[in-house]
C-alpha cells in the first residue's frame, strides 16, 4: 500500500537518530518534540478529520500524567500498568465529556469553550483534591530501572515516544482509509447532510474523541515518566492545550503527518531563536511568535499544505491528479 | 651585514640556551599561570511569569562570579576563572529540565538556582542524572531536599522551618498587644510553594489560637484581585497571610489599599513582595507595616552593605533572589575550591562538608544534613516608612513591631 511507505520511513529514520549521536540535549529536544506530536496527533483526530476543535485537550493529557503518577505512588502500581491505565482512564474522560458536550448539541465555538472549561475545572479540582497532592504535586520517586519505566539513558525513552507517535500514525492513516474515518470527515463537512445519509453523527464524534483522548493521555503518562513531577498547573494548564492544537495547526490540518511536522518545525523554531537571541531574556520567544505569525498568514494549511501547493506550482498536473497532499508522495 | 648574521646567531644560540633553561624551570609555571576556566551553570526563570525574579537571581549569581574572578578565581586551580553558562527555565519545569541537558554537555562542574520549587524539583531530578551537584538558591519545599538525592543541596530554609519561625514569632507579636488578633485568611498561590505552605498553616494555626476563616487560593499568573479583596472585606479577618510570588503580591496589596480594606495586620510567610524594596520604593502606601517572614540578609554583615550598594549603583534593586544567589555562588566556589576541581563527586563532598560563613545570610558557618542546610532560618521584617526594618530575630532588629496597623 503506497501511503504506508511514507510513515515507515519517518518513523526509520527517527528511529536511527540515537544510533548518530549520543547527545542528551539533542535525544531531550527530540522527545518533547515527538511527545508535542502525540499529542498534537490526539488533538488533530478530532479537530482536524473530525471538525471539532477542542481548547481543552490537557483534561486528557493531565489525567493520563496523573493516573500514572498516582497510581504507582500512592497504590504501589507499576509503572507500565499505571502507564496504561492512565491511557484508559483519559479515554473515559474523553467519553464522558464527549458524551455530555455532543448529546447538548455543541458545536464550533460553543464545543472549544465547553473542553476549555473542563479542562479548567480539572485544573482546580486537581489543585485542591488531597489524591493529587492538591497544590504541591505529585512526585514519582527516582528509580532507574526499566521495570518501572525509568531509564538511565535518554535513548529508550525517546524509541518508546517514537514507538508511541509511531502507533498514532498508523492508526490515523487507518481510520482515514476506514468506513469511520469517511464518517468523520462527512461529519466534518456537513452534519446535518451526513446525519441525512443515515451517519450516526453522535456516535462519530463520541467515538474519534474517545480514541483522541486515548492518544493525549499517553502523551500525558509518558511526561510523568519522563519528568517525574506532575502538578495541576502541568497536568491541566492551557500550555499543553495550546501545544496541542498549534503542533496540526502549523503542521496541517486534518493530515497524518501535520502534527509531527509542525511539532519538529515549532520546537526546531523554538530551539534556533533560543540560540540566535544568546542570554537575552524572553527575545526567542519575541522572534518565535513572530515567525508563527508569517507561517501562519502564508501558509494557512499548513506546512502540509505549503507543500502541497509548491508541488502544485511546479507539477500542476500532478497536484490536480491528486488533491490530498499526504496520498502523493512515497 | 655577515656579523650582523653572526650576531644575531650567537644570540640566538643563547637566547635559545636560556629558552631551553626557561622551559623546563619557569615555562610550566607560566603555562599553568591560570588554569582552564572552571564552568558553572547558572539556571533562572528569566522569562515567563517568574521572569522579574529570575532575573534577579541571575544578577545575584552573575556578580558573585565577578567578584570571585576579580579576586584571583579557584586558587586551588592556580586562578581557574569560573565561566557562567547561564540558562533560562522559562517558568516550567520542562525548561528547567532541558537547561540542565545542555549545561551538562557543556560540563559544567555545577549547578546554581531553579528559583520556582517546581523548577528546582524537575531540575535538580535531571541533574542527579549525571551526578551534578545542584545548589538550589530559593525553591522552599521540603520534598526537594527530602527525596535522597545526593547531588542536591539547599543553601535557604525550607517551609516547613519558615512556617514555624513565622508562627512562633507571629503569636510573640500578638502577645505583645495582648492577643489583639484571633482570625485569619490564608492568601496563597495554588502551586506547590504557596499550596504546601498553606497547608502548613492551616494546621498550625489553630494549635496557636488562631481561626483561619478561609483559605483563598489563586494561580499564579492573576492580573486581578478584586473578588478576593471582596472576599477580605467580607470576612473581615484580623490578619491576612498572603503567600505569593511578586506581581500577585503587588496587586492583592495595591487592591487592598484601593478598597481600603485595612485589617489589623498584613502577616505575610513569603510574601513575593513584602520585603522587597522595589515594592516599597514604587508602591509605599499600599507597603506601609507590611510584615513578611522571609529570605533576609544578615544587615551586621558589611558584605551584604558592600553588595546592596553595588547593586543599587546598577540601578537594581536589592531584593532576596540578589543576595540568596550570590552567596549560593560563593559557596559553591568554596566546594570547587576545597575539591580542587572540577570533579563532580569531590563537589558534593567538599559540599557535604562544608562549613562556609563567607556568605551574606545569617545562617552562621553552613552545615548540610541530607542536602539541607541547618542553619538556614527566616527573618521577620515589616516596611515602616519608606524602608525595610527588621523585627525578628532580636539578635539584629533594627525596629520594634508596629501591631496593629494604625488606622490611616
Amino acid at each position: 500500500m503506497k501511503g504506508w511507505a511514507p510513515i515507515g520511513l519517518t518513523v526509520a529514520a527517527l528511529a536511527a537518530v540515537p544510533l548518530f549521536t549520543s547527545s542528551n540535549v539533542v535525544l531531550n529536544f527530540l522527545v518533547m518534540a515527538l511527545l508535542i506530536a502525540l499529542v498534537g496527533q490526539g488533538w488533530n483526530l478530532l479537530g482536524g478529520y473530525g471538525g471539532q476543535y477542542s481548547f481543552g485537550h490537557s483534561a486528557f493529557f493531565g489525567t493520563g500524567a496523573y493516573v500514572t503518577a498516582i497510581l504507582q505512588m500512592r497504590y504501589g502500581v507499576n509503572a507500565w500498568v499505571g502507564f496504561c491505565i492512565g491511557i484508559a482512564a483519559g479515554a473515559l474522560v474523553g467519553a464522558a465529556i464527549g458524551a455530555l458536550s455532543f448529546r447538548s448539541g455543541l458545536k464550533g465555538s460553543y464545543f472549544a469553550l465547553v473542553t476549555l472549561a473542563f479542562a479548567e475545572v480539572l485544573r482546580i479540582v486537581a489543585s485542591v483534591a488531597p489524591v493529587t497532592g492538591a497544590g504541591v504535586g505529585t512526585l514519582i520517586k527516582l528509580d532507574l530501572r526499566p521495570e518501572v519505566f525509568q531509564f538511565q539513558s535518554r535513548a529508550p525513552f525517546y524509541w518508546i515516544i517514537l514507538g508511541l507517535v509511531a502507533v498514532s500514525l498508523i492508526l490515523v492513516r487507518l481510520i482515514e482509509g476506514s468506513r469511520f474515518g469517511a464518517y468523520l470527515v462527512a461529519v466534518r463537512e456537513n452534519e446535518d447532510a451526513a446525519a441525512a445519509l443515515g451517519v450516526d453523527a453522535m456516535r462519530v464524534k463520541l467515538g474519534a474523541m474517545t480514541i483522541s483522548a486515548a492518544i493525549t493521555a499517553a502523551g500525558g503518562g509518558f511526561y510523568a515518566q519522563y519528568f517525574l513531577f506532575v502538578d495541576a498547573g502541568i497536568a491541566y494548564g492551557p500550555w499543553i492545550s495550546v501545544e496541542a492544537l498549534l503542533a496540526p495547526i502549523i503542521g496541517g490540518i486534518g493530515t497524518v503527518f501535520g502534527p509531527l511536522l509542525g511539532a519538529l518545525v515549532v520546537k526546531t523554531l523554538g530551539e534556533l531563536t533560543k540560540l540566535v537571541t544568546g542570554d537575552a531574556p524572553g527575545l526567542d520567544l519575541v522572534i518565535y511568535g513572530g515567525v508563527l505569525v508569517l507561517v501562519i498568514a502564508f501558509a494557512p494549511r499548513g506546512i502540509a499544505g505549503l507543500i502541497a501547493d509548491l508541488r502544485g506550482f511546479f507539477k500542476p498536473s500532478l497536484a490536480a491528479a491528486k488533491p490530498n497532499p499526504d496520498r502523493g508522495h512515497g | 651585514m655577515n656579523r650582523l648574521v653572526r650576531v644575531s646567531r650567537r644570540r640566538f644560540l643563547q637566547t635559545s640556551a636560556l629558552g631551553a633553561v626557561a622551559a623546563t624551570i619557569g615555562a610550566p609555571s607560566v603555562l599553568r599561570a591560570q588554569g582552564a576556566p572552571v564552568k558553572l551553570g547558572v539556571l533562572h526563570p528569566v522569562s515567563g511569569a517568574l521572569s522579574y525574579s529570575g532575573q534577579q537571581g541571575r544578577l545575584g549569581a552573575v556578580l558573585a562570579i565577578e567578584e570571585i574572578n576579580a579576586g584571583g578565581g579557584i586558587k586551588a586551580l592556580r586562578g581557574a576563572r569560573i565561566e557562567a553558562v547561564l540558562g533560562d527555565a522559562q517558568s516550567t519545569p520542562e525548561g528547567g529540565s532541558a537547561e540542565v541537558e545542555k549545561m551538562n554537555s557543556a560540563g559544567v562542574a555545577a549547578i546554581v538556582g531553579g528559583y520556582g520549587s517546581s523548577i528546582c524539583l524537575a531540575a535538580s531530578q535531571t541533574a542527579a542524572r549525571y551526578d551534578l551537584p545542584y545548589m538550589v538558591d530559593v525553591g522552599v519545599v521540603d520534598a526537594i531536599v527530602n527525596r535522597g538525592l545526593k547531588n542536591t543541596f539547599r543553601f535557604g530554609p525550607g517551609f516547613g522551618v519558615i512556617a514555624k519561625t513565622a508562627l512562633d514569632n507571629l503569636v510573640t507579636i500578638n502577645e505583645q498587644v495582648g492577643k489583639t488578633a484571633k482570625t485569619v485568611m490564608i492568601v496563597h498561590e495554588d502551586s506547590a510553594f504557596g499550596s504546601g505552605l498553606a497547608k502548613l498553616l492551616n494546621t498550625q494555626l489553630p494549635d496557636r489560637g488562631f481561626q483561619v476563616l478561609e483559605t483563598i487560593p489563586h494561580p499564579t499568573p492573576t492580573r486581578d484581585f478584586n473578588n478576593v479583596v471582596l472576599k477580605i472585606r467580607a470576612q473581615n479577618p484580623d490578619l491576612v497571610i498572603p503567600a505569593n510570588y511578586y506581581n500577585e503580591y503587588v496587586l492583592l496589596a495595591r487592591t487592598m489599599q484601593q478598597q481600603r480594606v485595612r485589617p489589623k495586620g498584613i502577616y505575610s510567610v513569603l510574601g513575593g513582595a513584602a520585603s522587597s524594596y522595589k515594592f516599597v520604593k514604587e508602591f509605599p502606601e499600599a507597603a506601609q507595616y507590611i510584615m513578611d517572614c522571609n529570605h533576609w540578609f544578615d544587615p551586621r554583615n558589611p558584605k551584604s552593605a558592600a553588595l546592596k550598594k553595588k547593586v543599587e549603583d546598577k540601578g537594581e534593586f536589592y531584593t532576596y533572589e540578589v543576595f540568596m544567589n550570590y552567596s549560593c555562588v560563593l559557596l559553591i566556589a568554596d566546594a570547587i575550591e576545597r575539591a580542587a576541581g572540577a570533579d563532580r563527586p569531590k563537589i558534593i563532598a567538599a559540599l557535604e562538608g562544608s562549613t562556609f560563613a563567607g556568605h551574606v545570610m545569617p545562617y552562621g558557618p553552613t552545615k548540610f544534613v541530607n542536602g539541607q542546610n541547618q542553619g538556614a532560618a527566616p527573618v521577620n521584617t515589616q516596611v515602616i516608612g519608606n524602608d525595610i526594618q527588621v523585627i525578628f530575630p532580636a539578635a539584629f532588629a533594627s525596629a520594634k513591631a508596629v501591631f496593629p496597623m494604625p488606622r490611616a
